[in-house]
C-alpha cells in the first residue's frame, strides 16, 4: 500500500520535472535568440511557395549578408495558402513578416481591419526605397483607408493570348485580331488537322476551371466587361456580372464548347493538366498569363519540337484600337508584406523589419532574388540582358524569391530570352489598357462576411450556362438570387464607400 | 404524532446510514481495485484533455470569434449563427445532400462486405482464399486523392478511357465529373472499390469463431451450403454486424471530406456539397470561424442522436448494442 503511494508519487514527481524541465528549454531557447539578435535582427518570414519544394540555402545565406540579418523562412504552399494564413491568424501563430496575398478574403481583410497588423504608412518615407512607393500605389493597397503593409508591386495586366504560330502557319492563317478571327482559328485548330497526323485530336483552346486566371476573364475584358464592377459617373456600382458584354463572353466560350474547340472537361481541369496538355499538342490556344509562354514551350522540349508561339494583346470584340482593354489582377496589388504586433512588438522593431524590406528592393537584393548568382545562375551582357544558365536550377534555388520580391522590376535588368522579353514586352503594353477593380480597396461589411460565399453562386451559374446547363433566364435568377441575398447590399455599401473618397 | 415522526426520523436516520454505508463501500471497492482504476488513468486523462476540454471551444459558436480578441474578448451573439444555419437555403441542400449520400452508404455499401465475407468463407482452396484477401485489401492503403485521380483518368470526356470505350461502341460520352446525375455513383463507386475489402476483415474474424459443431449439426440435419450460411454462419455474425452498423450511424455525417471535396466542382455542388466540405469553405477558407463551427456543433449533435437511437432499437430488438 504504501509503497503504492510511494511510487505513485515519484511517478508524477517526474512527470512534473519533465514538464517543466521542457518548458525551462523554451524559455532559454527564447532568450538566446534574442542575444543573438544583438549582433544580427532575426526575421522571421511567414512567406507563400510557389514552387514545388522550398528554396536551398544558397541564395538565404547571401541574403542575409546584404541585408545584415538572420532570416527564417516559414514556406506555405500557394494551393492551401487560403487556409493555413486563415489558421494561423486565428490561432495568432504568425512571422515578423507576413506574406498576405488574398487581401478580398475575408478573414485576411477582418484581421487586417481588427488591428491585429501594424499600420505603417506613417513609417515608409524614412526609407529611401519604400519612399518610392507611388501614391496610387499605396491608395490601391488600402483596406479601409489604411495600409497595413507594404505592398507587393505587380504588373498590372499580365494576361493575354498565347497561339501555336506553327499551326497558324500550317494553315494558312494570320495571326486574330478579333473575337471572332480568335474563334475562327479555335474552329480551324479543331477541325483542320493542325498538327498534321490525319487523327481529329486537337482542339482550339485549352482552358482550365479557374474563371478569373483562366480564359474567361481575359475573354471577357475583350468584350468590354468591366474588372469585377462598373462604376457609372454618378457613382452607382454593377457587378460585372449583371452587364451584357459579361453574356457575351458566356455565349462566346458556349459556343467553343457546344463546336468542341475547346477541351469538354475545362470545368475540371487544373492549371498543370492544361499546361502539359498544351504541351502536347492538344490544343493550340492558350489564354492566360502571357509570361507561361515561356514555360509552355519549355514544358514542350521533346514532345512537340516544333512548337512555335505567338503572343497577342490585342484583340478586342469590335476591331477598333480605341476598344482595346485588359483587366488589372488586385490593381497591380500582389497582396501586402504585413507585420503583426504579437511579433512586432514595439516601434523599434518595426522599424528594424521595415528596413529590411527596404534592403530588398536595393540592387544588389533585388538581383540576387530576380536572377540568384552570378556566373552560377546567369551571365548578364552589357545590356543588362540576362540569360538563366541552368534553368532548372534556377527554379530550385532562385524562383521562391522571385516571387517575393515587393517590386518585380527595376534597376533596367530584363531577360535576354526572345519569347520572354516579347511577354515582358506586351505585359508593359498592357498597362496602357488596363482596367482596374474601381471597388478594390472599398469596404463593405456584408462582402467582408458573406462576399466569397455569394461568388460561389455566380461562379457556378456561369459554368452551367456555358455548359448549356442553364439559359439566359436561368443566369439572370442567379444574379438576382446574389442581389437578394446580400448582393444588393454589397453595392449599397460600395457605392456609399465610393461617394466617401470621391465627394 | 410523535411517535411516527420518532420513526420517521429513525428511518431518515437509517437511510442516511445506509448512504453513508453505500458510499464507504463504493469508496472501500475503488481502494480495493485501485490497481485497475490506476490502470484506467492515462485513458481518462487523454479523453478529458484531448477530448473534452476542446469542447470548450464550441463557445465560439455563439460568439462573433476574432482571433486577436480571443475567447474571452469576443461578443456574445447568442443563437445568431444557428438562426443563420437553419434559415440559409443552403442548409436544406446541405442535410439533402448529406442524408442521401449517408442512406446510400447504409443501404448500398454497407451489406456488400457481408456478401463477400460470406462468399469467402466458402472458398476451399486455402492459398487462393488468402491471395485473395491480401488483394482486395491493397486499395485500402490508398489515399483519396489517388483514387480520384485514378477515376478522373478513367472518367474524363478527353480522353478518359471509360468515355474510348462508349464511343468506340457507338454511345455518347458521358461527362461523369461534371453532371450532378452522375456524382453520386462516381461516389459510392468509389468507396466500394475502396473500403470493401478491408471491410470484410472483421467479418471474416467473427466466422471463424462460429463453433464447428453447428455446422455438423446442420449437416445431420440434411443442410446444404446454403442452407448452412443462412441459418448458422449469419445468425452467429448478427451481433457483429450490429455493433458495426451502429458505429457506421454513428460518423453518419463523416462522409469523408477528402473524399468529396476532390470530387466537387462547381457544376455539381447542389448534390456534392455535405457538411464536411461546407464547414471547410466556410471556416477555412473564408475564415468565418464562428458559423462553421456551428456548423460542426450540428453535425455532431445528429451524429450523437442517432448513435443513441440506434443503440435504443438494437437492445428493443434484443441484441447487446455498443454499450
Amino acid at each position: 500500500m504504501k509503497s503504492m503511494g510511494k511510487k505513485l508519487s515519484v511517478f508524477v514527481l517526474c512527470s512534473t520535472l519533465l514538464l517543466t524541465a521542457c518548458g525551462g528549454g523554451k524559455k532559454e531557447a527564447g532568450q538566446k535568440a534574442g542575444a543573438e539578435s544583438n549582433e544580427r535582427p532575426t526575421i522571421t518570414w511567414l512567406n507563400v511557395l510557389h514552387t514545388a519544394s522550398p528554396p536551398t540555402d544558397t541564395i538565404l545565406k547571401k541574403l542575409e549578408e546584404k541585408t545584415g540579418t538572420k532570416i527564417q523562412f516559414s514556406w506555405i504552399p500557394d494551393a492551401s495558402k487560403e487556409e493555413r494564413i486563415n489558421t494561423s491568424l486565428a490561432s495568432n501563430s504568425l512571422a515578423d513578416i507576413v506574406t498576405l496575398t488574398a487581401l478580398s478574403n475575408s478573414s485576411v481583410r477582418n484581421a487586417l481591419k481588427s488591428g491585429m497588423f501594424w499600420e505603417v504608412e506613417s513609417y515608409l518615407n524614412e526609407f529611401p526605397n519604400l519612399a518610392k512607393i507611388s501614391e496610387d500605389t499605396r491608395k490601391s493597397a488600402y483596406i479601409g483607408g489604411k495600409l497595413y503593409g507594404i505592398p507587393f508591386q505587380k504588373d498590372l495586366a499580365r494576361n493575354g493570348v498565347i497561339i501555336r504560330k506553327d499551326w497558324l502557319d500550317k494553315l494558312n492563317l494570320s495571326v486574330p485580331k478579333t473575337t471572332d478571327e480568335l474563334m475562327a482559328v479555335a474552329k480551324a485548330f479543331t477541325e483542320q488537322d493542325p498538327d498534321g497526323n490525319n487523327a481529329n485530336d486537337t482542339t482550339g483552346f485549352m482552358d482550365r476551371s479557374d474563371l478569373i486566371y483562366g480564359a474567361f476573364k481575359t475573354l471577357s475584358s475583350y468584350f468590354g466587361t468591366p474588372n469585377h464592377w462598373h462604376v457609372d459617373e454618378n457613382g452607382k456600382m454593377t457587378p460585372e456580372f449583371d452587364t451584357e458584354a459579361y453574356i457575351k463572353t458566356m455565349d462566346f466560350m458556349k459556343q467553343a464548347y457546344d463546336n468542341g474547340y475547346m477541351n469538354k472537361d475545362f470545368a475540371v481541369t487544373a492549371k498543370t493538366d492544361q499546361q502539359q496538355n498544351f504541351a502536347q499538342g492538344k490544343a493550340g490556344i492558350y489564354v492566360g498569363a502571357l509570361v507561361d509562354a515561356k514555360n509552355l514551350l519549355n514544358m514542350s522540349k521533346g514532345i512537340q519540337d516544333n512548337m512555335e508561339l505567338a503572343l497577342v494583346n490585342d484583340i478586342t470584340s469590335t476591331g477598333n484600337e480605341k476598344d482595346r482593354a485588359i483587366w488589372a489582377a488586385n490593381n497591380g496589388i500582389g497582396g501586402l508584406l504585413a507585420f503583426p504586433r504579437s511579433e512586432v512588438k514595439d516601434e523599434a522593431e518595426l522599424k528594424q523589419v521595415l528596413k529590411f524590406v527596404n534592403d530588398l528592393m536595393d540592387e544588389d537584393a533585388y538581383r540576387l532574388m530576380t536572377n540568384g548568382i552570378e556566373g552560377v545562375h546567369y551571365s548578364i551582357d552589357a545590356d543588362k540582358a540576362v540569360t538563366i544558365i541552368d534553368n532548372t536550377l534556377w527554379q530550385q534555388e532562385v524562383q521562391p524569391f522571385a516571387s517575393s520580391r515587393p517590386k518585380e522590376n527595376g534597376y533596367g535588368i530584363h531577360s535576354a530570352d526572345p519569347l520572354k522579353q516579347q511577354s515582358d514586352k506586351l505585359i508593359q503594353d498592357n498597362a496602357k489598357y488596363a482596367v482596374l477593380n474601381p471597388a478594390y480597396s472599398l469596404e463593405s461589411e456584408t462582402y467582408n462576411t458573406q462576399g466569397s460565399e455569394l461568388q460561389k453562386e455566380i461562379t457556378d451559374a456561369t459554368y452551367k450556362y456555358i455548359l448549356g446547363k442553364a439559359d439566359v433566364a436561368a443566369f439572370k435568377e442567379s444574379v438576382e438570387k446574389w442581389k437578394k441575398s446580400g448582393g444588393a447590399q454589397i453595392i449599397q455599401e460600395y457605392e456609399e464607400a465610393y461617394r466617401a473618397i470621391h465627394k | 404524532m410523535e411517535g411516527s415522526t420518532a420513526t420517521q426520523l429513525g428511518a431518515k436516520m437509517d437511510l442516511k446510514a445506509k448512504k453513508r454505508m453505500e458510499k464507504l463501500q463504493k469508496w472501500q471497492g475503488i481502494k480495493r481495485n485501485k490497481l485497475l482504476y490506476l490502470m484506467v488513468l492515462p485513458g481518462f486523462i487523454y479523453f478529458v484533455i484531448f477530448k473534452y476540454l476542446p469542447m470548450g471551444g464550441l463557445v465560439i459558436s455563439f460568439q462573433d470569434y476574432q482571433p486577436v480578441l480571443g475567447i474571452a474578448g469576443s461578443e456574445f451573439v447568442g443563437f445568431k449563427h444557428f438562426i443563420r444555419l437553419f434559415t440559409e437555403p443552403t442548409f436544406v441542400l446541405l442535410l439533402r445532400n448529406t442524408l442521401i449520400l449517408f442512406a446510400m452508404n447504409i443501404f448500398i455499401f454497407f451489406p456488400l462486405p457481408i456478401i463477400l465475407s460470406l462468399m469467402l468463407n466458402e472458398v476451399r482452396h486455402r492459398f487462393l482464399k488468402n491471395a485473395i484477401q491480401t488483394v482486395i485489401y491493397i486499395p485500402h492503403f490508398m489515399s483519396w486523392v489517388i483514387i480520384v485521380s485514378i477515376s478522373y483518368v478513367f472518367l474524363t470526356v478527353d480522353g478518359g478511357v471509360l468515355n474510348e470505350m462508349l464511343s468506340s461502341i457507338g454511345l455518347p460520352k458521358i461527362s461523369f465529373l461534371t453532371s450532378p446525375e452522375w456524382l453520386r455513383t462516381v461516389y459510392i463507386m468509389q468507396i466500394i472499390w475502396k473500403e470493401l475489402g478491408w471491410s470484410t476483415i472483421i467479418y471474416l474474424a467473427a466466422i471463424t469463431v462460429v463453433d464447428p459443431q453447428l455446422y455438423e449439426a446442420a449437416e445431420m440435419d440434411g443442410a446444404g451450403r446454403l442452407r448452412k450460411t443462412w441459418h448458422v454462419t449469419l445468425p452467429a455474425i448478427r451481433p457483429v454486424i450490429i455493433t458495426l452498423l451502429i458505429l457506421k450511424i454513428g460518423s453518419t455525417l463523416d462522409l469523408g471530406f477528402e473524399h468529396m471535396y476532390l470530387l466537387l466542382n462547381s457544376l455539381n455542388r447542389e448534390v456534392a456539397e455535405i457538411f464536411d466540405t461546407y464547414i471547410y469553405t466556410a471556416g477555412l477558407k473564408n475564415g468565418q470561424l464562428s458559423f462553421s463551427t456551428t456548423v460542426g456543433l450540428f453535425k455532431g449533435l445528429v451524429g450523437l442522436i442517432l448513435v443513441i437511437g440506434s443503440n435504443k432499437l438494437a437492445k428493443k430488438f434484443g441484441e447487446d448494442g455498443v454499450y
